[in-house]
């Protein structure tokens, strides 16, 4: 595709600018992934470029720095304590200190134990006093794992501490060479409040999401290379390293004994997008449609309706979803009155029917989504200067052109970033199939390709039953979770490209 | 710190195997099997939350601790369903309930996870004596008993409308739906939804699923007759219901009160109270009717279950014996009795079960009536009740017999594929035939050592005249047997042994054709020992073949002329990981002359034969 | 087009009597919206005061209507446990998780300092990844720390406001749209950072103030899973939704305990329906990043 220049880009219409953007975006594809490429090379240069640097700041500075300095090679806090800020010369004193005791009692074991995840699994033994059995401890390989690589997490803090701690007496050295005062702890704490205000406020955040999010996910993808599951729980059998083998197993397109998990997933994926594209749109544009009609002048009551449609957000999804599920079902109320009044001589399989099934979703998914939707675009509406609709009225443009020309422009630049983080909310939207169908119905094709899958089951939903299914297949279930990681991250990639409104978030306000 | 804890256990096997031992040859009434409770624990159980029971679980622990003075116990109890114990349990066993009832199928499963303590020598006997055969069976895993029954009435049956199903229907599918269609009701039966209830219609025409585990609870095998011309006609008697507007996929006591109403649900005990309350005197409970295909009148089967009660493994002897005494007094006839008067739940307890209360019980006589018909539910892998919906599924829309046969090849297909097998057992071969304890029914493993050739693990003592084939995956796609004289190739014809010996299996498979050569070899060059040394004036280079002796005792095939000095060593699997001389040094000939090399790996000793 | 300058005045009426058909189908389908959404709020409603049964039935209007239920699932269960949990977890979120959120989308919004464009890739990145699948791992963690079972109620506060901090993206937008003209007026004056927000930027973020509190407070009122996973069983540690749950997990519980479910769920959306009811003002304003502010 020839790139337009900008007034011919300028002359387009929305639409045509939209097309020609997603046209422009796809020809680009190979120059974005040659860039993709050189910008690995360069990271991976500019990496090994900072790591020898890195040796060569602390060389030198052992080097040429003063005694205080080199002491705090090896005892951190030394040069802090030694210059007057006791306090935190402590604190880094105290970090080494814990830190060599941790390794010297437990952080050893976990890590020699790391490399094979255990050598004894735990044993019962006869125990002919009592009549019983008594169980003889093991190892546990998921306790090995996890500690060894919080093990590993807090010798890189160290690491990292003690770099902190080599460039402040570094600092150190220049100040008192320039015969000026170090700061005092006092001005450190003064600091904190002011020029590095934005440590104190992310200091804890930060460390909640390491230890709750990131350390875990980490853990889930060490997973993945293991053979972790029902049999291999990791004590009572362990579990071990085993490669690419679960990446294998998915993307073998076997079908010798059962196994076509590579169907199954690319079933399900279509369905999870088909999903999330409808979930994302019905509820985007009936929100906004909702939100119009209570937003016109002259009609009353504006309150009210908000309020009312904002109620059903109050209820829990487990009970209001599981009370709609019921009553579409096949002896439910809906079919029971339209049997009353004579409609249909025979029940709808409103649950039972595959396509049904997901179109029934799909549309209880928009009563409970256009709430929501209807808020924001509330909001949002009563933003848009008024007078740009005055002079549309004056140039004769009727409500149709408004809404196309005034209204969707304006929402989709302000939306825009919530509709991507939406879609991507859809796509692991876990809670309305679960609660609805539980993924039901049967499709025998699906189920027999291993996972268990049904008909309206999204990627989340189908990894839930793989986790917590007969089989608790938590090796599988983590290189799913990659999967739907790279699925996600693509489409966002893709649709962040193609979005009006992500040249500058500045332009937000 | 592996050998620290390999040594440990070795101490604690050894111990345990010496008390075991002394206690044999005590006297029995000095056994200490009586060793009184006492002391404190604090325990964790996991009951069913239906309102009540864990009350009356408190009261039983309460009698069972007055009964043992000097025994405290600070027991909390929480309701957790029999049906999600197991689940829960397994995804924290160290968490989890000291004691906990559960439903007899999660069984193979909490083994598996080494969730249940398996039960005492004394406390076999006691539980094995008590209690009815097929909960006996529904505790067991490859003969040692895992749990304790504790009810007999996990099974299902038929709740009718009197005003809706004529008495004289009761005993015919067909009439029953024609009821239903007639008075605008539906028929529920949980079909679609669950193989637990699906599986009706074959057990009907004399399908049977067993399955079986090993001792760690892993399934290793399965029985499985449903892809069959029974298990075809169990499809066609169950698309009547199937493709009937009355039915209801569903299996819940009040869709006699819902929307649109039931005239009939199969289902259980569990029910029973909630249609008792519904249908009033209209109330009607009997056991499943038949259905008649092609002239042929099969009763509808069902499976008879058991809940149980699970003890989790402790580390403290004393505190795993005090949990199996309370097993055992939880599940006794008169806390099973109490259970049955309280909650219905009818016991496994064979004194319990004569109790004329329990002998009358209304809804318990329609499931014994149902229990004649009935299928003990044995272990069945987790993945089956998933698998088993699919042929329902299918046969709901199918319209030809063709359509049900791919259904039901689909069905065995699936269940074969849970044998988890990973890529590397799909791809590797193995050996089945009718030899030694083997009737068809065992893989016997092979390894392959280099690419392409694979051979038995161990050798096989077969008779003349015994046959085998090699496959590949423990399926029949890829296989291989007898020779055919003319390519050179195997066939797909049984290979059938010439003459007695022990052999092992070797197959040259050749991955780019998919053809292959079985042929039986005396020696497995990787575990098999070749002499190697300066004999003949060779250089170390040359491995010289050697064949093992009826007595264990490896020679080689040919004698050699053998000069004082000469040095050799016999070395296994030509490689020099392991290898045999004088010990480990090389073998020295001292006295020139023409020698067989003898070599026995039992001791490791290398000694020349004279020719 | 020559029409409509010759005869304005017509067209005027016209336009009225448009108005006024267009603003009755409005009205139209507004009602028929609000029936559609109404009907199963008021069904469960209708279903928690029937007494005469208790299961499943095929009707709506109650034959015989009674507190029963209300009465049985404060007097039969622990739901008065679970409810005085939820709100504890509700009430420590509400006040947490709005400091952490606060704290972290007022830093990348307001303050330039290195790498704030890598954590908000960071954790972009991270909200990609399904997250419940490290539900094992971080059971194992709260478990080693002794906060599951009978002591979930902490452990669900901490991994709740531990990953708060992802959250900030909505309440970040709303920072953005205060003039930043204001930081540079105080920082002229010689407030420092913390005073800068302290006293300049957080009167006037009221709205995402209330947003972020409301957010967080309902929060754990539907959170089943996780919290289940962690209360293992234990009653004592159960929120109002895993409770419910148990209460209907079997298959002879769902007839015994259908119309007390019912009750659980209208004692659920109480507090949130009053909350959302008086608070709607701020929501808006919140989620619509100071839009109405103008």
């Amino acid at each position: 595709m020839r790139k337009k220049n900008d007034l011919e880009y300028l002359r387009l219409n929305k639409l045509q600018k939209f097309f020609y953007r997603i046209g422009f975006f796809i020809t680009n594809i190979p120059k974005h992934l040659l860039t993709f490429f050189i910008f690995i090379g360069k990271f991976f240069v500019k990496i090994f470029k900072k790591i020898g640097n890195e040796f060569k700041f602390l060389g030198t500075t052992f080097v040429h720095g003063s005694w205080k300095t080199k002491i705090s090679y090896f005892i951190l806090g030394f040069g802090n304590i030694s210059r007057g800020q006791v306090a935190k010369g402590l604190l880094f004193f105290l970090f080494e200190a814990v830190f060599i005791f941790y390794m010297i009692t437990s952080g050893g074991y976990w890590l020699g134990k790391f490399q094979n995840l255990g050598d004894a699994a735990q044993v019962q033994v006869y125990n002919p006093t009592y009549d019983t059995y008594e169980t003889v401890p093991g190892d546990n390989s998921f306790k090995i794992l996890l500690y060894g690589l919080l093990t590993i997490v807090f010798i890189i803090a160290f690491i990292v501490t003690w770099r902190i701690n080599v460039k402040q007496c570094y600092l150190c050295d220049q100040i008192e060479q320039s015969g000026k005062k170090v700061k005092t702890n006092k001005d450190d704490l003064k600091s904190l409040l002011d020029n590095n205000f934005h440590k104190t406020l992310l200091t804890l955040p930060i460390l909640g999401v390491m230890a709750f999010t990131i350390i875990p996910i980490i853990f889930m993808i060490l997973v993945a290379f293991t053979n972790m599951d029902a049999t291999k729980d990791g004590y009572s059998n362990l579990f071990t390293w085993v490669g690419m083998d679960n990446f294998n197993e998915l993307f073998s397109f076997r079908d010798s004994s059962g196994g076509n998990l590579s169907l199954a997933f690319g079933e399900i994926l279509s369905w999870t997008l088909i999903w999330a594209i409808f979930a994302t749109f019905t509820n985007y544009f009936l929100g906004m449609f909702v939100a119009i009609m209570i937003n016109k002048k002259g009609i009353k009551f504006k309150k009210l309706w908000r309020g009312i449609f904002v109620l059903t957000i109050a209820i829990p999804q487990f009970v209001s979803l599981l009370y709609v599920s019921k009553l579409f079902a096949k002896n439910g109320l809906i079919n029971g009155l339209l049997m009353d009044w004579g409609i249909i001589k025979e029940v709808i399989p409103f649950w039972t029917d595959p396509t049904l099934a997901r179109v029934m979703v799909i549309l209880i998914n928009i009563w409970i989504g256009i709430p929501y939707l209807m808020l924001i675009a509330t909001g949002i509406l009563m933003n848009i200067p008024q007078d740009l609709y005055e002079s549309a009225k004056i140039d004769g443009a009727n409500v149709w052109q408004q809404y196309t020309r005034i209204t969707l422009p304006y929402m989709l630049f302000v939306t825009g970033p919530y509709l991507l983080t939406s879609f991507i909310g859809n796509l692991n939207n876990f809670n309305v199939i679960y609660l609805l169908t539980g993924g039901e119905p049967t499709d025998p094709r699906l189920l027999t390709s291993g996972g268990s899958a049904g008909s309206t089951d999204l990627l989340i939903t189908w990894l839930f039953k793989i986790t917590t299914g007969a089989t608790n297949n938590y090796k599988l279930a983590a290189v799913i979770a990659i999967m739907i990681f790279i699925v996600v991250a693509v489409i966002s990639l893709i649709v962040y490209n193609i979005m009006p409104s992500n040249r500058n978030e500045r332009d937000f306000s | 710190m592996k050998k620290i804890l390999a040594t440990l256990i070795a101490v604690v096997l050894v111990s345990a195997m010496v008390f075991a031992l002394a206690s044999c040859g005590n006297n029995p009434s000095d056994q200490p099997k009586t060793e009184k409770l006492e002391g404190t624990y604090n325990i964790l159980v996991w009951t069913s939350e239906v309102k009540g029971v864990k009350e009356q679980v408190k009261e039983q622990i309460d009698k069972f601790v007055a009964a043992n003075p000097g025994l405290t116990i600070n027991a909390t109890i929480e309701g957790i369903g029999e049906g999600e114990a197991a689940t829960q349990m397994i995804s924290s066993v160290e968490d989890g309930a000291d004691l906990f009832f559960f439903a007899q199928d999660q069984l193979s499963r909490l083994v598996q996870a080494a969730a249940l303590n398996p039960l005492g020598v004394e406390t076999t006997k006691k539980v094995k004596e008590s209690n009815d055969a097929s909960s006996v069976k529904a505790s067991t895993v490859s003969d040692k008993i895992y749990a304790y029954p504790a009810t007999s009435d996990n099974g299902y049956f038929m709740f009718y409308d009197k005003s809706i199903v004529k008495a004289e229907h009761l005993d015919s599918l067909e009439d029953i739906i024609a009821d239903c269609e007639a008075a605008d009701r539906l028929f529920s039966f949980n079909l679609e939804g669950s193989g637990w209830y699906n599986a009706s219609f074959f057990f009907a025409t004399g399908c049977i699923s067993e399955w079986e585990t090993d001792a760690t609870g892993k399934y290793v095998s399965v029985n499985d007759t449903f892809n069959s011309d029974q298990g075809l006609v169990a499809l066609k008697g169950m698309q009547k219901l199937l493709k009937s507007k009355a039915y209801n996929d569903s299996a819940n006591g009040a869709d006699f009160d819902a929307a649109v109403k039931s005239a009939v649900v199969i289902s259980g005990t569990w029910d029973s109270a909630t249609v008792k309350g519904i249908l009033g005197d209209n109330y009607g409970v009997t056991d499943l009717p038949s259905f008649t295909v092609d002239g042929s009148t099969y009763h509808l089967g069902s499976f008879s279950g058991n809940k149980l009660v699970g003890v989790k493994p402790q580390t403290d002897a004393k505190k795993a014996a005090v949990l199996q005494q309370l097993a055992l007094f939880l599940t006794n006839k008169e806390c099973q009795l109490e259970r049955f008067e309280k909650f219905g739940w009818g016991p496994s307890n064979l004194d319990a079960q004569k109790d004329p209360k329990v002998a009358n019980d209304e809804t318990l006589s329609a499931l014994a009536l149902q229990n004649k018909y009935a299928s003990p539910q044995l272990s069945i892998h987790g993945s089956w009740w998933d698998i088993a919906k699919t042929y329902a599924t299918a046969a709901k829309t199918a319209t030809s017999d063709k359509e049900l046969k791919e259904a039901l090849e689909a069905y065995e297909k699936a269940i074969n594929g849970l044998f988890n097998m990973s890529t590397d057992e799909k791809e590797s071969f193995t050996v089945i035939g009718k030899f030694a304890d083997n009737e068809w029914n065992k893989d016997v493993a092979m390894s392959q050592k280099p690419e392409g050739t694979w051979y038995t693990d161990e050798p096989i003592d077969f008779k003349a005249g015994d046959e085998f084939q090699v496959r590949q995956g423990k399926a029949w796609d890829v296989q291989f047997g007898a020779v055919d004289a003319t390519t050179g190739k195997s066939t797909k014809n049984n290979f059938v042994v010439p003459t007695d010996g022990k052999y092992y299996v070797k197959l040259v498979f050749d991955k780019a054709t998919g053809e292959g050569v079985v042929t039986l070899e005396k020696v497995n060059p990787s575990t098999g020992w070749t002499v190697i040394g300066s004999i003949n004036g060779d250089t170390w280079s040359i491995d010289l073949e050697m064949e093992p002796g009826d007595n264990g005792v490896w020679r080689t095939v040919n004698s050699y002329e053998m000069a004082e000095g000469t040095e050799f060593k016999v070395r296994q699997g030509k490689s020099w990981d392991v290898s045999y001389g004088n010990g480990t040094a090389n073998f020295v000939v001292s006295e020139a002359g023409t020698y067989f090399v003898e070599f026995n790996p039992d001791t490791t000793v290398v000694t020349l034969v004279k020719a | 087009m020559s029409n409509k300058e010759i005869m304005p005045k017509q067209k005027h009426m016209g336009m009225k009597r448009k108005n006024a058909i267009s603003n009755f189908f409005i009205y139209f389908i507004l009602i028929v919206m609000v029936v559609v959404w109404l009907v199963p709020f008021v069904c469960i409603l209708l279903e928690s005061f029937r007494v005469e049964k208790t299961w499943q039935v095929g009707y709506v209007i109650p034959h015989e209507w009674g507190f029963g239920n209300y009465v049985k699932l404060f007097t039969e269960t622990d739901f008065l446990k679970w409810y005085g949990n939820t709100l504890l977890i509700g009430a420590s979120a509400a006040v947490l998780q709005t400091i952490v959120v606060l704290a972290v989308s007022y830093t990348l919004s307001r303050i330039n300092f290195k790498g704030r464009k890598f954590l908000m890739n960071t954790c972009l990145v991270l909200g990609m990844f399904p997250g419940f699948v490290t539900l094992i791992v971080l059971y194992r963690v709260l478990s080693d720390i002794g906060l599951t079972g009978p002591n979930a109620v902490p452990g669900l506060i901490l991994i709740g406001v531990a990953g708060s901090g992802m959250g900030y993206y909505i309440s970040k937008g709303y920072f953005d749209t205060i003039p930043r003209s204001l930081d540079e007026a105080a920082k002229v004056d010689g407030a420092t950072k913390f005073q800068i927000f302290y006293k300049v930027i957080m009167p006037l973020a009221k709205p995402i103030v209330i947003y972020t509190i409301l957010t967080a407070f309902m929060g754990p009122w539907g959170d089943f899973m996780f919290a289940k996973y962690i209360a293992n069983g234990s009653s004592a540690g159960m929120n109002v939704a895993v409770g419910l749950q148990y209460m209907i997990s079997s298959p002879g519980n769902i007839s015994k305990n259908y119309t007390m479910f019912c009750a659980g769920g209208v004692c659920v959306a109480i507090p949130i329906t009053i909350l959302f009811m008086c608070l709607q003002k701020y929501y808006v304003e919140g989620v619509t990043g100071g839009a109405v502010k103008g």
